[in-house]
This record gives C-alpha cells, structure tokens and sequence, in this order.
C-alpha cells in the first residue's frame, strides 16, 4: 500500500504548479494512471480525502483517467490490450510484445482559477 | 466571479524522484563511490549474501550498506560485524526506497571514504523496481525456494535488473526448481542480464559475482 505517499506526491507537484502560476483555487485535479502502473486507482482514490484534508485542496475533486495495456505483437504487429488478451496475440497466438502503453502515471491537468 | 480553466501539467510523479537519483548519481561519481541497490522478497538472503560480499571484498574495498527496513536493526549489525560501515533506515511501513531516502542514508552513512555501497532495499518485489534510488546498478536475489515461475509471476523486477543472484543453490535437490527453465524466463524478459547461481550458506558460487561487482566498479 503505497498510493497514500503517491498522494502526497501528486498534491506537492500540484502546490507547485498553483504558487508558480498564483492561482487561488483549484477546483480538480486530473490523474493519467496506466493499467500496469504500480497505483490502484480506487486506493488512490480511497486515501485521497486523508491526504488532502486540512490542506488548501480539502474540497478538490478528484478525477482518474485510464491508460489502457497495449502492446504491439513483435511476431505478427497487431496492436492489443495486454491484460484483456492475458498477455496473448488474439491475431497470431505469439506472446512476445512491445509495450505501447500503460505504465503511466500522470498528473494530466487541474482545473482552477 | 472567476473562470474556471484547464491548466495542462502532464507531469510524471516519478520526475522529481528522477531528478533527485540522476543528482545522487553525479554525486557518487564525483567522489568516486559506486552504489549498487539490492532487491528481492523477504527471507531470500540479501543479507547474508551481502555479507558473504563484504567478506571477500573488504580487504580491497571500502565498504558500506545502507540496510532499510521496515523495523528492527538486525540487518545492520550483521554486516557490520562482517566489515562494512552501515546504517539502518527505518520506512515505517513503506514498501520501497525512493531517491530522496536514498539520499538521507547516504549522507548519514558519510560516503566520502567508502569505494562501493549497497543498498539493501525492503524486500518486495513490486515497488522497489519502480523507483529509481540514483543507484548506479540494479541486482535483485532470488532464492531456490521461491521457484522458478517468479519470473512469471514478477516480470518488472527481472526486466529491470543488471544482475540475478540465485541463492541457496544448496537446497536445489529438495525442491522443483529447474535452473534451465528459470534462465530461459529470466533471458526472454532481459536478454543481457548477469545470472549467478550461488549458496551464501556454503560460501560456493560467489567468485563470478565478485568479478562482476568489481568490473563494473571499475567500468563505472
């Protein structure tokens, strides 16, 4: 369980950016997390409010965008999502892959004034 | 009454920790230290691997560990028996180091006068292999016990390391570990990874590691 500390990260690049640019208030942060990035959206979610309260982002929302597995197939080139195939070409059967995406894990835009 | 706007950021938490272990990088090679971060799961013998290391090292090497752990201090006593200056991080309850954790027991450890550091990270193999320490080589230690479908089981780490330690190479005939197999997954995630197969216990298997660790010191 170490989403609590990706948390904090998250709010201590968004204070940054909020002083740098003299915003006041941010109504929503915006996370891109990769399917096989290393945070489970609900338990960011979850230890969100504990992460935030008490902080100027206590009534921020929180909002969680997806990046789906994808991998090109080095055998045949077809373009697949990796958790939904297990890892396997639906196309040719083959298992060995170029990972396209997923391993994301970004803060991808707040909303504020 | 304000607008609402939309500020784009599109920054990767993992950038100031990047930042801060490219930083201890240029640091440790200014002054000429070499560090070295070791993982595994829990029980499979970084320890006594290390100190089996330490032993044979010492004579040539100045030596320090940094040990994290979740609690306790056994680990840092171990190898400062054996010949190391260590110290001891205490994550409380976090499951891997970050740069900046790093940072902090390298400078509690004093690295000016030390040739080569480990690091032993928590034992864990999911979070450690995801955060850049500023180490300059990654080795992760896998024990006959734990099988050899780990592999399967825990791609990332066997993608991202330099060098695998198989440990405990003394138990192999009681278990179903097939040393082939396990090369052949290992191979298929990271074609040029090192493999050493080792015992700590029986002290055999070391000397091909050692050789290792002492090339890419010089290497840097």
């Amino acid at each position: 369980m170490h989403e609590l500390g990706i948390v904090y990260e998250v709010i201590k690049i968004v204070d940054h950016f909020v002083v740098e640019n003299q915003l006041t208030h941010v109504e929503k942060i915006v996370l891109e997390i990769g399917e096989l990035s290393q945070a489970i959206p609900r338990f960011i979610e979850d230890c969100y409010p504990a992460a935030v309260s008490d902080t100027a982002y206590e009534n921020t929302k929180l909002e969680i965008v997806m990046e789906p597995a994808e991998a090109r197939c080095k055998n045949c080139n077809a373009v697949y999502n990796l958790i939904k195939e297990r890892k396997i070409c639906p196309n040719c059967g083959h298992d060995a892959f170029n990972l396209l995406s997923g391993q994301t894990f970004n803060i991808k835009e707040i909303v504020a004034y | 009454m304000n607008t609402l706007k939309t500020f784009t950021i599109r920054k990767s938490i993992q950038e100031d920790n990047i930042k801060v272990a490219n930083a201890t990088r240029d640091f440790l090679k200014n002054q000429n230290t070499f560090l070295i971060n070791v993982m595994s799961s829990p029980g499979s013998g970084k320890t006594s691997t290390l100190v089996r290391t330490i032993e044979r090292l010492k004579n040539d090497v100045r030596l320090g560990v940094i040990e994290a752990d979740v609690d306790s201090d056994v680990d840092a006593r171990a190898v400062q028996n054996a010949g190391a200056k260590a110290v001891q991080m205490h994550t409380g309850g976090l499951c891997h180091l970050d740069a900046t954790m790093t940072r902090t027991g390298l400078e509690e450890l004093e690295v000016h006068d030390l040739d080569l550091v480990f690091l032993e990270n928590i034992g864990n193999l999911i979070c450690t292999v995801g955060h850049d320490t500023g180490a300059m080589r990654n080795i992760a230690i896998l024990s006959v016990p734990e099988g050899d479908d780990k592999p399967l089981k825990y791609p990332m780490m066997f993608e991202k390391v330099d060098a695998l330690i198989i440990n405990k190479t003394d138990v192999m005939p009681y278990f179903d570990f097939n040393m082939e197999v396990l090369e052949e997954r290992v191979r298929k995630l990271n074609p040029n990874v090192k493999i050493f197969p080792i015992s700590a216990k029986n002290n055999t298997g070391l000397d091909a590691w050692i050789e290792w660790v002492q090339a890419e010191m010089k290497g840097q």
